[in-house]
């Protein structure tokens, strides 16, 4: 084991920090990934959500990389604390994204298990973020970025097309975030650790 | 004198991206009768009002157009449509949305080595390594790639086909002796995208006395 048995102020390397970091930031990838394809196979086809799905995600006032170029020249810090204002953002909506999901019609168990457990696991993932911020960080940690969500209300409307397309979009937004935070910490990752030579 | 007709609605066949920081766009032209016709590619980007023109038509060769670094977005969603227009009118095709995030294909692996290995205390082994396909920048983290290969004897039918994540070596034991065998390597990007064409075929002849 890293830390054995009894070593008082054992602390993970940067380096261990950031495998683990990374790993769970694949998994919480994986399984949004897999949530918005069964959601879409199940709910979604043939209702034209992807058009309608368009700059609606509540993150989308956080300005993040869009490309290699933009990813590699941001200073590591402001990428460190985009991650982490984007992890923040999704703990409200997956809070209630875990306990609303149970309300969609014959909601298969393969959904509502991994809403769960993505929620727990994007808790893990913001606490090892905050360890590696801390590590990280030369001044004083600047003001918390975090985007707040209002989507409770639209993922318990009556009509269930408005309903659906309410889940389809968090589910689509989620993903997309994910995929960003996973990889934003592979570039993090190569550049601290492995000095761009992954 | 045949009827001249307006021409038919074009139709986007596909986009791709070969290392997710560039991608292309084709499609089918429409038919239009015999007369001139012209085809614009025109596109929107998520959160913008402004429709664009496709910004190169020739890089990628006939009824194509490219998106280099400076037009490609990720974690954005393209919306793309393609309009022919001849002297007696236009038709648009049906709107293509597009992620570039998820339509990464790479170019097969490339500086495959086979090498036979004879260890003391353990049976002989073939041992592989790959390189990535020189476009894709992993080093940088920004393209994490995963890979698969597959071997048959050359006179078999059946691949067998093996995972091997993100690692660029294999050591393969329990081959037959006397037996040559063909093999092949992929790869795709984590999570989304398609795979590689396989790399070209490479033999290797495992001795008798191996």
């Amino acid at each position: 084991p890293i830390c054995p048995n009894g070593s008082v102020n054992c602390q993970l390397s940067l380096e261990e920090l950031f495998d683990r970091a990374v790993k769970l930031s694949h998994y919480i990838h994986y399984l949004s990934s897999e949530m918005f394809n069964e959601f879409d196979e199940r709910y979604a086809q043939g209702r034209g959500f992807i058009a309608k799905a368009v700059n609606s995600c509540h993150t989308a006032s956080l300005t993040t990389p869009e490309d290699k170029e933009q990813a590699q020249q941001i200073h590591h810090e402001d990428l460190l604390n985009l991650i982490l204002g984007v992890l923040r953002s999704w703990n409200d909506p997956l809070i209630h994204l875990a306990s609303e999901v149970q309300r969609i019609k014959e909601a298969p168990e393969t959904i509502l298990w991994k809403a769960v457990e993505i929620e727990e696991q994007n808790k893990r993932l913001l606490e090892g973020m905050e360890k590696i911020v801390g590590r990280v960080h030369s001044g004083e940690v600047e003001n918390e970025i975090y985007t707040p969500w209002d989507g409770l209300p639209s993922l318990q409307l009556a009509d269930e097309d408005s309903r659906l397309f309410a889940f389809y979009n968090l589910l689509h937004c989620l993903r997309r975030d994910s995929h960003k935070i996973d990889n934003y910490l592979k570039v993090l990752k190569c550049r601290l650790i492995h000095d761009n030579n992954c | 004198p045949k009827e001249q007709l307006p021409p038919e609605k074009p139709i986007i066949i596909k986009c791709r991206s070969p290392e997710k920081e560039t991608f292309t766009c084709w499609w089918k032209p429409a038919s239009a009768g015999g007369l001139l016709t012209k085809h614009t590619l025109l596109y929107s980007k998520e959160g913008e009002e402004k429709v664009y023109e496709c910004p190169d038509y020739k890089t990628a060769g006939p009824n194509s157009c490219y998106f280099d670094k400076k037009h490609t977005s990720f974690w954005t969603i393209y919306n793309i449509t393609v309009r022919a227009t001849n002297e007696m009118g236009s038709n648009v095709s049906d709107p293509h949305y597009v992620d570039v995030t998820y339509i990464v294909q790479p170019d097969p692996p490339v500086n495959i080595t086979l090498e036979l290995k004879k260890s003391i205390k353990r049976k002989p082994y073939l041992v592989l390594t790959w390189s990535p396909p020189p476009q894709a920048d992993v080093r940088s983290g920004w393209l994490t790639l995963e890979y698969e290969l597959r071997l048959k004897p050359e006179e078999g039918e059946e691949w067998e086909t093996i995972f091997v994540g993100q690692q660029t070596q294999c050591k393969m034991f329990s081959l037959n002796p006397g037996k040559k065998y063909i093999v092949q390597i992929h790869c795709k990007p984590d999570h989304h995208g398609l795979w590689s064409e396989w790399s070209p075929e490479m033999y290797i002849e495992i001795p008798t006395d191996f």
